[in-house]
């Protein structure tokens, strides 16, 4: 970079900026000083909650042995590794389109032209990081599981992991541009070198995806958000569908769908065991804090939700021209076979595996059934929801009204499954508890059904 | 357990025989007048061909006689009875290419065609070669372990009117099928269509080409601006 490239870009500013004041700096503070108060004022308090439920004595005696730090080092891992996937669709660098048009496109060199955006960037995951450092730190102090000493080694932690968080979210955005790496260059030798490696139809394919998702998000439609934010498939391209009876295929073509999307597949699967684990685990025992069942509802409900691209498809195809020989409900219905065939056999091989160890008694396979249904219907309730009505943009709705709304799906597997799970844990005859689930399962199922019918009559 | 399935056909059955008709059809949407009343009567292999400007309401009426829209005066009737999509016997005798049809973005056009027949429960050992055949048809074979978001906008076209004619029908409702192809496949789907009216296949198509209007209409029907 030059003096002559900075001075270029300090001109196209002014140019841009006329005789408005200059804010950037304004505007760049207000979130962070938006999240150091939420931070303190919530973030701290459900921290120290989460590790008092979290029995605090077992978390002091494990969490500084080796196996934790493992456990915590596989997690941050995880997390980069994640963050790189989310920076081929959607990187730490996009600018606005005429930005991209008239300043990114010129012959001015691109670490100085997109340096700005990556500063902002870069800056917003370390203070991100250190910000939840500093929470996760005080909480563990204030819940007495560790020492006030650990928020600085928590802060630091957490700056340095928002650090690396920028750099593998940059190396995704570069290494998902159609022209591919230069020949002589190489990642990672630098985060410059890799602002130069940004191409215009990248940055432009970007930036349009982030002002539709953005739109998308504010009109409360998560339907574009998903089907802008996913990479269009290309694997197994040579398998065919095999042709066969009306109801068949259309679990045949999950199948291929999710042959397809082979990480949906094993996300889908991985989350589906630990949540059937989780639950499963939580029966056993009247102590098991509250928290448990609803973190085991939570990772299932995700597990299963990536089994069912074929149901979200046929949901967002509706209003078009229909060829399917099948009835909307019944093709509908059909969509949730694949899914809840998978949710079953993952539950028999966890149950088995649990079993074998002395953890669970086969008994619990049974409720793992009764919860697959009811992942089934809230499933079946995300999926044909549709739109948010129009009082959730009312002044006095806000975004909590959209985001209650947004989660009446997720809410009602959580309501029904934790409460007849902590039931179930606590009573004598769990069998009543059961009956009790399948009965609020049924009117789950009921629900979704009545909203695929809607989304019918509609369309 | 899944309810009400429709009705298997036989494989490569002639059409059955319907009469799809509009009388004195028009459209409304508060004071907007979407389509003038207008009277139309389609039988066993024959061709009407709407035609009229820009905004005149072909693509309504063509939605009233599919099925999917009501009209607010007149009536819209198959053998009789109230067209209605949600109807098995609708959807069983009336295939649509209104606008783009839905697809599946992780199935390639084979699969589509397919997923399609087998839910018609045409299952069997010609199914598979079915839907190849529609492919070739249409000059598209070379296509057919592409995804819908690797075709060009003609091909794209074409492979929606594949999807419409692997599904058996006795009626076929058509919206504008030349729009996006080139003169050489405007002439080869004018061909396709000849082929069907001759096997039995009644027609309503909205078109804008001459050439394809003057081959294929027993019956040309003139809408006015609305």
């Amino acid at each position: 970079m030059t003096a002559a490239d900075n001075q270029r870009l300090r001109q196209v500013r002014a140019a841009i900026l006329g005789n408005r004041p200059d804010t950037s700096l304004s505007n760049a503070m207000y979130p962070v000083y938006v999240a150091v108060i939420a931070a303190g004022s919530y973030g701290v308090p459900a921290a120290q909650q989460l590790f008092r439920s979290l029995d605090g004595k077992w978390l002091a005696a494990h969490a500084w042995t080796p196996l934790g730090g493992t456990v915590l080092v596989a997690v941050a891992a995880l997390l980069l590794a994640l963050v790189r996937l989310v920076g081929r669709v959607h990187g730490p660098v996009v600018p606005p389109l005429p930005y991209l048009e008239l300043v990114v496109a010129s012959p001015m060199p691109r670490k100085v032209t997109l340096a700005r955006n990556w500063r902002l960037s870069l800056g917003g995951s370390v203070i991100g990081g250190l910000l939840v450092g500093l929470v996760a730190g005080a909480g563990l102090a204030i819940a007495n599981v560790a020492s006030p000493g650990v928020l600085l080694p928590g802060s630091l932690g957490g700056a340095v992991l928002g650090l690396l968080v920028a750099e593998l979210w940059l190396q995704g955005q570069v290494h998902a541009s159609p022209l591919g790496l230069r020949p002589e260059s190489s990642l990672p030798r630098g985060r410059r070198n890799a602002l130069a490696l940004l191409d215009i139809a990248g940055l432009k394919r970007q930036s349009a995806s982030n002002a539709t998702i953005g739109g998308a998000v504010l009109a409360g439609d998560l339907r574009t958000v998903r089907l802008d934010a996913a990479r269009p498939a290309t694997h197994a391209r040579h398998v065919r569908l095999k042709a066969s009876g009306p109801l068949l295929v259309i679990a045949r073509r999950d199948l291929l769908g999710l042959r397809r999307a082979p990480w949906s597949a094993l996300y889908g699967l991985g989350l589906a065991a630990a949540g059937s684990a989780g639950l499963m685990l939580s029966l056993q025992s009247p102590r098991t804090p509250t928290v448990a069942p609803l973190l085991a509802l939570v990772i299932a409900y995700l597990g299963f939700g990536a089994w069912c691209e074929g149901l979200r498809l046929h949901a967002d195809n509706s209003g078009t021209s229909r060829l399917l020989g099948l009835a909307y409900r019944d093709t509908a219905l059909a969509h949730l076979v694949l899914p809840l065939s998978a949710w079953v056999l993952t539950a028999l091989v966890v149950n088995t595996g649990l079993s074998l160890a002395g953890l669970v008694t086969p008994a619990a396979f049974v409720w793992a059934l009764g919860v697959g249904a009811l992942l089934a219907g809230s499933h079946l309730m995300a999926s044909f929801r549709g739109l948010p009505p129009a009082g959730v943009f009312g002044p006095r709705a806000g975004v909590p009204a959209m985001v209650f709304w947004y989660s009446k799906p997720l809410l009602a597997t959580l309501v029904v499954g934790t409460a007849t799970a902590a039931w179930a844990a606590r009573t004598a005859t769990p069998g009543v508890a059961f009956t009790w689930m399948l009965l609020l399962t049924s009117g789950v199922l009921l629900w979704g059904l009545v909203l695929v019918d809607k989304r019918d009559k509609r369309s | 357990m899944l309810g009400r399935r429709s009705p298997d056909l036989p494989v490569d059955q002639e059409p059955a025989s319907h009469v799809l008709r509009a009388t004195g059809v028009g459209k409304k949407i508060d004071e907007a007048v979407l389509l003038l009343p207008c009277d139309v009567e389609l039988g066993h292999a024959e061709c009407v061909v709407l035609r009229g400007p820009n905004g005149s309401g072909k693509t309504t009426l063509l939605r009233i006689l599919a099925g999917t829209m009501a009209p607010s005066e007149g009536e819209a009737t198959l053998d009789g009875g109230t067209v209605d999509e949600r109807r098995d016997t609708t959807r069983t005798a009336i295939a649509a290419l209104i606008g783009a049809p839905a697809t599946y973005r992780d199935l390639t056009l084979v699969d589509h065609l397919v997923l399609i027949d087998s839910t018609w429960g045409r299952v069997g050992p010609r199914a598979a070669e079915r839907s190849d055949e529609i492919l070739e048809l249409l000059e598209i074979d070379h296509l057919a372990e592409r995804f819908p978001h690797e075709l060009s906008s003609g091909q794209q076209q074409l492979f929606h009117l594949s999807m419409v004619l692997v599904r058996p029908s006795s009626i076929l409702i058509l919206d504008e099928p030349e729009q996006r192809l080139d003169p050489d496949k405007r002439e080869l789907l004018t061909r396709i269509l000849l082929d069907r009216k001759a096997g039995g296949s009644g027609m309503l198509i909205a078109c804008h080409d001459p050439t394809m209007t003057a081959a294929l209409a027993d019956t040309v029907v003139d809408l006015q601006s609305a």
